[in-house]
């Protein structure tokens, strides 16, 4: 799915993992990039095991909450150019975001379990706040963009990469350890806003805003057989845009996540934003063949053909705003 | 990382050195920070985002670096660098590794312990008195601005270009957070400087120690994103301490705030008394705020009777000073009863005060512990004058062990006395009395 906006092109989508009775992944992307709309995007992994029985709806819930607020973050950052202003502006985000973001969610989650309680009908007894959020547990990754300002908040695994003016990946929420297996921080965990990682990055000249931002679920890291794998893929990105243009990539991208799906067998969603300005220059490669992985992606065999039908692509799961 | 300066980049700084950028270190609230090669080896540079390179920002650089300020606790603007494309910054010393941020500590990324924070206050407390003395207002004392190491508790003040000369007024940045209310409220007159200061210490030291905001509770529930009229009201117009006595609608919500009911049960009276001040009558009368040095007293006498938990081994702040009848509380960890080790009442030389240390398995007794008014605290090796010391081959025997350059005299309760030279140990007994030299005694008390 696409949205060709005023600055900035999206998209997005999100691929169920092979044998997964439901894709418990969610995204969403909305604005323009301008000053009054700030250009948004999200995603969320929830945990998917029994324990977390809920999670589908709390990666929804998750999504949803992170776009309002991070909207309304965007929105108030107009405001914030005088020199106190952006002070107030990136303790907000690094300090009270996190807080609000998982305060909010919360409220979501028992406010769902508080209308689906299956211990009435059942006659058990009421479990504590702490059991319920469990069964919501989430990861999430969302950034905000405005036209000069990059801010993004990461809690869990996924990635978020962002290619700079000059073609450099940077993945600044990184965290400087990979959690371990399939253990990973949660927006149910005890205090989670103490685990949310902040990435903030004003930008006061035109020339160096970054020219794409990528959000992933772990789903596409876990497919690499290399730690380097999705900053290679990010990379392979980037110049695909530059040479085949966004319609290429756009294409292309269900069948490279599909791909990565095998492989990790988790469910893969992405969600991109890049500079109109950069992607609509397409270069055309004429020994590329159109709908081909990038390098990076595993099973180096493409099986997409150029003018694949877009209506057989999977349904896009969300699509906040058409633009 | 994409920042206003490309590596390579090759800046002069005013005395005419020229400097290369090597990479970006980080983005702030006015500007980043890059490492840069000079001459004299690796240097951070602070450049300003061109909505905060103004003439009034520059003047404070240029002010700050002609004080040539000299203290290893601050990291001080040692040059300007002039404009270049739109911008301009100065240079710096590089924050060594050992320093974290408290946002590190409050997202528990940092092993640290009770007597670590309570170094990182005393030092904190220091460190803000001497730039006071020198009648300069720091203005913008923020938890973004101050540094320490989670082993040692040593202290570092970084992003001091906000730094006035006391009464300038220049204009204030930073979050409402700090700001003492008057100036949150705009009040005529109302002025950033000492005594405004004198809040923003008081914040930060209950961050430190509580690791919560102090007006945080409830009513912050109810704020949305950056809503700068109910934030104003937050801290200035209608500020209430989260543990305010006399009214509890502020208090900390049970799930929201469970850091600060937990930190508040641990910390020791002494240090809960000067909170209250500070956030009762300390926000509305500027006149009544806690001084430097009383922060200093209170957090010295704290750090003194810091003792660990026989149970689990976790330190805990006890009430210094002679044993109150309630005296014993449980540990904040595991919850077992806190057992008093021997306390040590040192008394200084003229104008005499008395330290009451408590003995604990490794407690030290440092040079400043002997001065009535020292300049200074220093709790590292360098200061070391006394320490406990297990018997090596008799455990559960300790002794007090002389790590200084003087011969002590030493009269045991029965009258016998024995000197203890540099080195030597003396068996710990209730009533054990030492004269530690230049007028400075000690006596050994059980409790």
């Amino acid at each position: 799915m696409t949205a060709l906006v005023r600055r900035w092109a999206t998209l997005a989508e999100s691929i169920q993992g092979t044998g997964k009775r439901q894709n418990q992944d969610w995204y969403a992307f909305s604005g323009t990039g301008s000053s009054a709309d700030p250009l948004v995007l999200a995603v969320a992994d929830g945990h998917g095991s029994a324990a977390h029985a809920r999670s589908a709806l709390g990666a929804r819930f998750a999504v949803d909450r992170f776009v309002a607020l991070a909207t309304e973050f965007g929105r108030a950052a107009d405001a914030c150019h005088e020199p106190g202003g952006l002070a107030r502006l990136m303790n907000y985000a690094r300090n009270d975001m996190p807080r609000a973001l998982v305060q909010s969610w919360r409220e979501a989650a028992l406010g769902h379990w508080a209308r689906h309680r299956p211990v009435a009908d059942l006659g058990l007894p009421e479990p504590g706040p702490d059991e319920k959020l469990t069964l919501y547990g989430t990861t999430l990754i969302g950034a905000v963009v405005t036209p000069w300002l990059l801010t993004a908040w990461q809690i869990g695994d996924g990635d978020l990469a962002v290619v700079g003016h000059d073609g450099s990946v940077e993945r600044p929420l990184a965290p400087a350890e990979d959690d371990l297996g399939d253990e990973t921080e949660s927006l149910c965990g005890p205090q989670a806003w103490r685990s949310v990682r902040t990435h903030w990055a004003p930008v006061f000249e035109e020339a160096r805003i970054p020219r794409l931002v990528v959000l992933s679920t772990d789903g596409l890291s876990k497919s690499f057989a290399s730690g380097d794998g999705f900053t290679e893929f990010v990379g392979d990105m980037d110049e695909r845009l530059a040479t085949e243009g966004f319609e290429g990539v756009r294409d292309a991208l269900p069948d490279w996540l599909r791909h990565a799906s095998r492989y990790s067998g988790d469910d893969t969603t992405l969600t991109a934003a890049l500079l109109h300005s950069y992607a609509a220059r397409p270069q055309p490669k004429p020994d590329t063949e159109a709908g081909a992985e990038p390098d990076a992606v595993p099973d180096a065999e493409p099986d997409s053909t150029p003018g694949t039908d877009p209506g057989t692509e999977p349904e896009p799961k969300k699509k906040t705003k058409e633009t | 990382m994409t920042g206003m300066l490309d590596s390579g980049t090759r800046l002069t700084v005013e005395t005419g050195e020229e400097v290369q950028v090597v990479d970006m270190l980080g983005a702030g609230g006015q500007g980043e920070v890059y490492r840069v090669k000079t001459s004299a080896g690796e240097k951070a540079l602070k450049w300003y985002y061109p909505t905060c390179a103004t003439p009034e920002q520059e003047g404070i650089v240029r002010e700050l670096v002609s004080r040539d300020f000299d203290d290893d606790r601050f990291l001080w603007p040692e040059a300007y660098v002039p404009w270049h494309h739109g911008s301009f910054g100065y240079l710096m010393g590089l924050r060594p590794d050992r320093f974290k941020g408290l946002p590190a500590l409050f997202r528990r990324q940092l092993r640290t312990s009770t007597r670590a924070l309570l170094t990182a206050c005393l030092y904190t407390v220091e460190a803000y008195q001497a730039l006071h003395s020198r009648g300069i207002a720091y203005r913008d004392i923020s938890w973004g601005n101050v540094f320490f190491d989670p082993d040692t508790g040593d202290i570092l003040v970084c992003d001091n270009d906000n730094a006035v000369v006391e009464g300038d007024a220049s204009g204030i940045s930073g979050t409402m957070e700090f700001m003492a209310p008057e100036l949150v409220r705009a009040e005529p007159g109302a002025r950033p400087g000492t005594q405004s200061d004198l809040h923003s210490l008081a914040v930060l030291l209950f961050m430190f120690l509580m690791n919560h905001h102090p007006l945080k509770g409830r009513r912050e529930l109810a704020i949305h994103c950056l809503d700068e009229a109910a934030e104003r009201k937050l801290y200035g117009k209608n500020p209430l301490f989260v543990f305010d006595p006399a009214d509890d609608s502020n208090e900390p919500d049970p799930m929201e705030h469970a850091t600060v009911l937990a930190t508040w049960d641990a910390s020791a009276g002494a240090l809960q008394e000067l909170f209250r001040r500070s956030f009762t009558a300390g926000l509305h009368d500027p006149a009544v705020r806690v001084r430097e040095s009383e922060w200093r007293d209170a957090l010295r006498a704290v750090r003194d009777a810091v003792v660990e938990c026989a149970s689990c081994g976790r330190q805990n702040m006890t009430e210094p000073g002679e044993p109150q009848p309630q005296a014993s509380r449980p540990c904040w960890g595991c919850g077992a009863l806190l057992v008093l080790p021997p306390r040590l009442t040192v008394t200084t030389p003229p104008p005499r005060t008395e330290r009451h240390i408590r003995l604990p398995r490794a407690a030290r007794v440092q040079a400043h512990h002997l001065e009535a008014e020292p300049a200074r605290h220093d709790y590292s090796d360098a200061s070391l004058v006394a320490e406990l010391v297990e018997h090596p081959s008799k455990p559960g025997r300790f002794g007090i062990a002389n790590r200084s350059s003087r011969t002590w005299a030493g009269t045991r309760s029965d009258g016998t006395s024995q000197q203890i030279g540099p080195g030597q140990t003396v068996p710990l007994r209730a009533g054990l009395e030492l004269d530690l030299g230049d007028g400075s005694r000690a006596v050994v008390r059980a409790k």
